[in-house]
Order: C-alpha cells, then structure tokens, then sequence
C-alpha cells in the first residue's frame, strides 16, 4: 500500500488550468520529489495535497482511506513562501505552532529546548522573531516544521532562499526524518537536489504529471542510449554522424544519445579513432536534468502520455 | 469548527492583542482623554466667559437709554467690569451715521459692538447687534435675558401691574423631568443618564473602531509575512477565521468591560458619590446585555474587518476597502448621538432593530428610555441572523483573500472570488 496517493487532481484558477488530472503514488519510507519548473503546477499540487486549495476533481489518498481532517496533524508543511509572526518570542513560536497540531505540554517544550540546542538558537529562545538574523529565521522556521513529529514532511521548494549551511542543515534534518521512517516529499526546480536525495519523483509540467516512478529506474531506462563524455579534443565530427541522435554541452561533460542502444560501443570506438583523449566515458549515465530537458525541454515536442516506469 | 486547532488560535489572538501596546494604551488613554476633552471644552467655555467686551448701547429714548443703564448697572458682567457699556440716544439715521463713522472701531476690535435698540421694538421685541462677529452666542444669550426685562417693564410698566404679577410673567417655565419605567418608585430625572448614553455610544463606537483597525491589521500581517501558508497547514481558513475573531471579540468586550467598571462601581458600591444633578441609574441587566450585545456585535463587524484585511495587501490599500464597513459604525454612531435629543424618534427605533445598528444604537436608547424586552430579544436575534447571514460568504471571500498576492483586486473580482470553488 502507498503512504499516499494522488488520483486525477484538477484545479482550475478562472480559465487557466494550473493542475490537469495529476496522479502519483508516493511510496512509505521514501522521499519523493515533485519536479518541474516554476508555473508547472507544484505548489497548486502541494496546496491540494494539504487541503489549503480544494480540487475541482481527484482526491488525496492516505494509506487507503481519503484523507481526513487530522491529516494536517500528521503532516509537517514548509511551504515556499514561509513566515513567521515577527513579535512572537522563539520559544512562543515554536509551542504555538505545535498547538495547532495538538501538540502541548512539557514533552513539547523538552523537544523544543533539543532543537534549538542542536540548532544553536537555545540561547535565543526569548528573542523577537524580527530580532533574529535571516538565516536563523530560517533555523526557526524548520524547527516548526518538525517539532510535533510528523509522520510526513512537505516541503514546498525547501532549498530556495537557503544559505550553503542553512541547505545542508535541511538536507541533515530531511535524512534523519528518513531513517525515522518518515515520508518525505518535496517539490523543486532544482534537478541536482531531487536527483541526489529522491528515491521516487514525479515530473510535472504544464499541470501535467509528464513522468513518475522510482528514479533509478527511470535513469536506467533513460540512460540505455545515453552516455556522458568528459574528453581532449575536437568532437564537432558528431555532429553529422548518423549513429548520434543528440549531443549536449554541458560544461565539463558533454551528453550523447545515440540512436540505438547497440551504438554506444560504436561510439567509443568512433572517438579513439579520431583521435580524441577519453578521460571519462560513461555509459547508462544520464542526470535527472537531460532527462527533464528531453521530455520538457521543447514547447513543441509536449509529451502527450506519462511514462510509467 | 470549536477544536483544539480553534482554541490555540483564539488564546494567541487574546494573548497578542491584550499585550499590544496600542491596546495597553488605549484602553487606558481613551477615558483620560475623553475627560480631557470634556475639561478643555469646559475650560473654554469659562475662559469665553471671561473675555472683555465693550459695547454702545444706542436706543432712540432718553428714557429708554436710561432704563438700560439702571437695569446693566446692576448686573453681574457690569459690576464685575467684563463687560463695559456706553450708553447713547440717538434717532436710525444718526445711529447709522455714527456706525459709519466708528466702522474702524469695530473692525480693529477697538469696540465689540453696537446694539441699537430702536422704539418699534417696544412693540415687537425686535433688537440689533452690530458687530465683527454678529452671531456671538454667548454675549447675544447673556445679554438677551438683561434686554428682554427691560423691555418687558417697559411694556407692562405702562399697563398698571404689581410687581409680583411682573415677575411671573418673566418666570420661565421650570419642567422637572421624572423617569416612569417597571420599577415602582418614579425617578427624579438628572443629567446622568443623558450622559451616560453619550459615554455609551462613543465608547462603543471607539472600541468597535478600533478593535477592527487592529483584527484588519493582523490580517493583513499574516498575508503580508506569508505567515498564513504555515497556519494553514494546520488550521483550515475557517478555524483560523473563527478563532481570530472569537479572540478579538472577547478582548473587545474584556476592554469595554474595563471602561464601565466605574459606571458599575458608581451603581453598586458607595465609593463614589456623585452629585444628584449627575447621578444615572443602570440596572445589572442592562450592563450584562449591553456587553453581550457588543461581543455580538465585535462578532459581527470583526467578520467584516478580517474579509477586508484579506483583500488587500498592505494598510494603506486596505483603507479603501475600509470605509465601507467603517459606514456602517459612523451612521448608528450619529443616530445613537441624535437620540439624546429626542429618544423615542422613529429613525432611532428602527436603528435599535437593525443589523450592525442595533450594536450601537440599541444600548444609548436603553441608557435613556425603557425598552420592551420583546425589543431586545429581536434585535440580539437579527445580530444572531447577521451573523449566520455574512460569515458564509466573509469566509469565502476571506478563504481567496489570504493566499492572494499580486496586484490589488477589482471589487467585481472580489464578488467572483464568492463563487470559486476554493
């Protein structure tokens, strides 16, 4: 049984279709990503998700049974635009918004008093929100997030905004719910992020969910024709080559896909006879991004089907 | 829609507003202030009473000018050397030469003012007062009463009448008011109660307004630091809608509790003593409902407040959205003033019944007249039907508002948002 799963979500703002029959399963255990860029629809899913929109169509499943109103108990929601009240005190923050998840007493205050110890914020903890700096605002911000145990995290974009320290602290704070066992989805526009953390993603675009399952999967099956070139020498002789279906710059790798899956031996062998140093050649190797770039990339190439793997 | 969730909202809200130092202040101010006022104004108008006049008393009769000063010289404001008058007899036509020709006086306040008295008004009373400030209230009233007794003894000295019959014909008529209600003792009337439904409407007025800048304010705070998409991942708007204003209103009702706690402590204690000309009556009931009637009322115009607040994005758009709902306190407040003049009007009846009216209205009349309790049970009914009537569509409006940025929406935008499935 999934942990959650989204059936044909729809939601239309006045004319505009935001969110166009989206569904994915979110599977217990996993960190899921949301992925696309920004407009695709994301944040409508999460609100819908969270109840905070209600759908024109579809429903959220929670292990089974439709999501009910202490769903919200369970879940704890970073979203993408985040605030706090700026004249709440840290510690009234903190116990305030565990109220509101029906969290209240001195186990809460206990677990309150670990965070910001580990957090490096216990000696703040009767400081105005407004006096804090950004980044610790931010600290502040996670803590809420976790502070009544959540069986689910949502995070909404978590790592735009972040500093390098405050990026690496989420990323702690979201591996550590993991190995609790929590169920972890996040939605970004940053392919690197989902790619190094996912174990499943949904991609969405233009509302649509264009592709879903787990990630490994999806690269094996996108990288059979894939391979990632890092070289000496000139390669423009590819170009024109029949066995190359698409060749990428990426900077200090280059991506090429080959036409059939047989190719990529050819390729290789193509390369030392022109004379070109390999320094690395990678074959079933394809990043989340070429992935993403192939399927959304082209306004006019719109994949009508979702690719299940 | 009374869960946990609501509660931790309702005591958040008490807690922020009660320590807000607007709130602090207010509460505490208002009455200093209100006395203040009152104190100046008072002061005002002893320090008018004081201010030096001089004026030419011109009639077209010796004896007439003669009377005049008699009677002046006698009173207080001439004896005291307030006012210090210089009598001439003189014909109109040299009258209005002389007042050409001493223009300049008046004008540079060299002399207050000229009253010509001419001999017609022997027969019709009628008096002229020239001066920079012809409609000068407070000299014309103080003078008329000293005028008119001359005048009078004039007319009646001819017509053979004792002095006694003289002074009844002057007396004017002394009506003293006594108060007829359910109670069995009839009540001599002062000017208490006249007072106190002033107090009550301005405070009422007041605490409305005010409480509702501050709920539209905190609103907007939510929306403004995104603050209201982390609450919503707990609450849904509905809980957090409720739980906002439940808190506002009682906070409200705690303040207006604050501010009659004198009023109270004259009616039940003996601390106090007030003079008889002052003294009002209130029972226990009257105050119970009238706090009750005013947390409804909170209840009723907070909801609007809040939909407001959600609209808009910053205080300054919101102030036009504002003066809608600000309307419908600023009306019943004038009606509830126009009650004093005469309770039993029929605008300030059908106000005392109305939606968002009765909030003001109904607890100024009850200050002045009994009131039937059949009237007090429909008006807190329509309160009641105000409420359930509005907070749907509040609610929706409200639901939109709060997750909405971006440029400022129109008012047909805003009557669409009513009917998103949201």
């Amino acid at each position: 049984m999934h942990a959650l799963e989204v059936r044909n979500l729809t939601k239309t703002f006045n004319s505009t279709v935001a969110v166009d029959n989206a569904s994915f399963e979110v599977p217990d255990g996993s960190i899921f990503g949301l992925i696309g860029r920004n407009g695709a629809g994301k944040t409508t899913t999460i609100r819908m998700m969270m109840n905070i929109y209600l759908p024109d169509n579809g429903e959220v499943i929670l292990r089974g049974a439709d999501v009910g109103r202490n769903f919200k108990s369970k879940v704890g929601y970073l979203p993408e635009e985040r605030g706090l009240y700026k004249k709440m005190t840290v510690m009234d923050t903190l116990l305030y918004f565990a109220e509101v998840k029906g969290k209240a007493g001195k186990n809460v205050v206990a677990a309150a008093n670990n965070y910001l110890k580990k957090f490096d914020l216990y000696d703040r903890r009767t400081s105005k929100v407004q006096d804090l700096s950004k980044g610790n605002q931010q600290k502040l911000q996670f803590i809420t997030t976790v502070l009544h145990d959540p069986e689910f995290l949502i995070l909404d974009e978590p790592f735009s905004g972040l500093d390098p320290i405050n990026t690496n602290l989420l990323k702690e704070i979201i591996l550590e719910m993991k190995q609790k066992g929590k169920v972890i989805i996040f939605s970004t526009h940053l392919m690197e992020f989902a790619e190094k953390m996912c174990d499943h993603i949904a991609m969405i675009d233009h509302g649509k969910i264009i592709l879903k399952g787990s990630l490994s999967e999806i690269k094996a099956k996108f990288a059979q024709r894939n391979v990632s070139l890092v070289h000496d020498g000139d390669i423009a002789f590819l170009r024109n080559n029949p066995i190359v279906e698409k060749i990428e710059d990426f900077g200090n790798t280059t991506g090429i896909r080959v036409k059939e899956t047989g190719d990529v031996q050819k390729l290789l062998k193509l390369l030392v006879d022109n004379n070109v140093t390999v320094k690395k050649f990678d074959a079933n190797d394809i990043s989340l991004h070429e992935i993403f770039i192939e399927l959304a990339g082209h306004e006019s190439n719109k994949p009508e089907e979702v690719k299940h793997v | 829609m009374f869960n946990y969730r609501t509660i931790a909202v309702f005591k958040r809200e008490i807690k922020e507003k009660l320590m807000s130092k607007s709130f602090i202040l207010m509460t505490i101010l208002l009455p200093v202030f209100m006395f203040g006022i009152m104190g100046i104004q008072t002061l005002l108008m002893s320090y008018n009473e004081e201010t030096r006049a001089s004026l030419d008393l011109v009639t077209e009769s010796y004896e007439l000018t003669l009377a005049f000063e008699n009677e002046f010289a006698q009173r207080e404001f001439v004896k005291n050397g307030n006012m210090v008058f210089y009598y001439f007899t003189m014909s109109r036509e040299e009258f209005e030469n002389y007042l050409k020709k001493n223009k300049q006086d008046i004008i540079s306040e060299k002399k207050t003012g000229m009253i010509f008295i001419p001999s017609s008004a022997l027969q019709d009373k009628e008096v002229e007062y020239y001066a920079k400030t012809g409609k000068d209230i407070t000299l014309t009233e103080k003078l008329g009463g000293a005028i008119n007794k001359v005048l009078i003894e004039n007319y009646f000295g001819t017509k053979d009448l004792t002095q006694d019959e003289l002074d009844y014909a002057r007396k004017w008529v002394d009506i003293a008011s006594y108060k007829v209600s359910e109670k069995d003792e009839v009540e001599k009337e002062g000017y208490g109660n006249l007072i106190l439904s002033y107090l009550f409407a301005f405070l009422l007025y007041m605490s409305l307004l005010m409480m509702g800048q501050m709920t539209m304010n905190s609103v907007i705070e939510e929306k403004n630091s995104r603050v209201v998409e982390v609450l919503l991942s707990s609450v849904s708007s509905k809980e957090l809608m409720t739980g906002k204003i439940l808190g506002a209103s009682a906070t409200g009702t705690l303040q207006m509790a604050i501010w009659l706690l004198p009023v109270i402590m004259v009616v039940s204690t003996s601390w106090f003593v007030l003079p008889d000309k002052y003294m009002f009556s209130v029972t226990a009931f009257q105050m119970i409902y009238m706090l009750v009637n005013f947390f409804m009322g909170l209840i009723t115009f907070l909801g609007l407040f809040a939909t407001v607040g959600a609209i808009f994005e910053s205080q300054q758009d919101a102030q036009s959205g504002m003066w809608p709902v600000m309307l419908l306190a600023i009306i019943p407040f004038f009606i509830a003033m126009s009650l004093v003049m005469n309770p039993n009007s029929p605008i300030g009846q059908i106000a005392s019944l109305l939606p968002f009216a009765s909030i003001i209205v109904m607890p100024t009349k009850m200050a002045l007249v009994d009131i039937p309790i059949w009237q007090l049970v429909l008006a807190m009914t329509v309160n009641i039907g105000t409420i359930f009537a509005i907070f749907p569509i509040a609610g929706k409006i409200y639901r939109v508002g709060i997750l909405r940025t971006g440029k400022k929406p129109s008012w047909n935008e805003i009557v669409s948002w009513v009917k998103y499935k949201y």
